[in-house]
């Protein structure tokens, strides 16, 4: 097994194809990145959603407990 | 009763609180294991995989093209039966999973039609053409998103998950329809590199390489699958004891942060 380029800069223009290879990749890792970081957002809001919610039912139950 | 034990796995698959806190030690070894085979992946197939002597180094974007388009095609499946299993048992969990699928593969067909129609242009001289293959692709990403639509055209969760479920199931149709597509009709479209039933028409130097790329997306769909399953198990569960004590819990180690 071999590396194919000289240098970083072949790698980079791949004989005139770098542009559509490196679209690929790039496009595809930031579309890939999204799928995990969306889910992990949702995860946290969910959670402080949640948070939130019971304590605003705590309140309203102390309220309505005091005469 | 003997029988009963047997599916008592069945049952616990079936609890969201059981997958969310078993899915929850597996998280750090997938996330490490999916981020490693995809580097070295990559690394290999841009890097070290020899180029192809007709198409040049375009060919390297099989390394994404094939692994993405795959999952594509195996997550409806996975979808579809996720749907079935909901109508028929009404398991909680299996709708969830449904609902997840959706946006995951809906991005994987999307990444399935940009790296073939980029890698379209330096090959065949054009991004598009109305051949079988990507039509019916482009068919596959019309229903992902039609499942991901329905679920949130009801009032009721519980219609909007049927409704869904069911336009899985009758999309299957599509699936062999696109494996086949590139044997049926005449296409620009190359046939399948990898067939179960044959040895692969690649060189084994650019051939191990896809595999490990291959591997790497099914560890990233499993991983991608447990994120938005859990996060959507938070939501649905909300009134439940468990993901109270959780949330507040969470709550209470940011604000000691």
């Amino acid at each position: 097994m071999q590396f194919q380029f000289e240098n970083l800069e072949e790698l980079l223009v791949m004989a005139g194809h770098g542009e559509y290879v490196w679209t690929a990749v790039l496009v595809s890792l930031l579309t890939m990145a999204w799928l995990l970081v969306k889910p992990l957002q949702q995860h946290q809001h969910n959670l402080r959603d949640i948070a939130r919610q019971h304590r605003r039912e705590q309140q309203r139950q102390t309220t309505n407990e005091a005469p | 009763m003997a029988s009963s034990k047997g599916w008592t796995w069945f049952y616990r698959l079936g609890s969201p609180r059981w997958f969310y806190e078993t899915t929850g030690r597996w998280l750090p070894w997938l996330g490490a294991v999916t981020l490693l085979l995809i580097s070295i992946g990559l690394v290999w197939g841009l890097g070290f995989a020899p180029q192809d002597a007709k198409q040049g180094n375009s060919f390297r974007i099989i390394y994404l093209h094939v692994p993405v388009s795959f999952l594509a095609l195996a997550g409806y499946y996975l979808m579809a039966i996720a749907g079935a299993i909901g109508l028929v048992w009404r398991m909680k969990l299996s709708y969830v999973v449904m609902k997840s699928a959706a946006p995951i593969g809906a991005a994987l067909t999307f990444l399935a039609l940009f790296t073939g129609a980029i890698w379209g242009k330096p090959t065949w001289g054009t991004y598009w053409v109305w051949d079988a293959r990507i039509t019916s692709m482009l068919i596959l990403l019309f229903l992902y998103l039609g499942v991901l639509a329905l679920q949130y055209a009801f009032h009721s969760q519980e219609a909007g998950s049927k409704a869904g479920a069911i336009l899985a199931l009758v999309g299957t149709i599509n699936i062999p329809i696109i494996y086949k597509s590139v044997d049926w009709w005449y296409t620009l479209h190359q046939p399948a590199t990898i067939k179960l039933t044959s040895a692969p028409s690649m060189h084994p130097d650019m051939f191990q390489p896809l595999l490990v790329m291959i591997a790497a997306l099914y560890c990233f769909y499993a991983l991608a699958l447990i994120l938005f399953t859990r996060a959507e198990i938070l939501r649905r569960e909300r009134d439940a004891t468990w993901v109270r004590d959780l949330a507040l819990q969470a709550e209470s180690s940011r604000e000691n942060e």
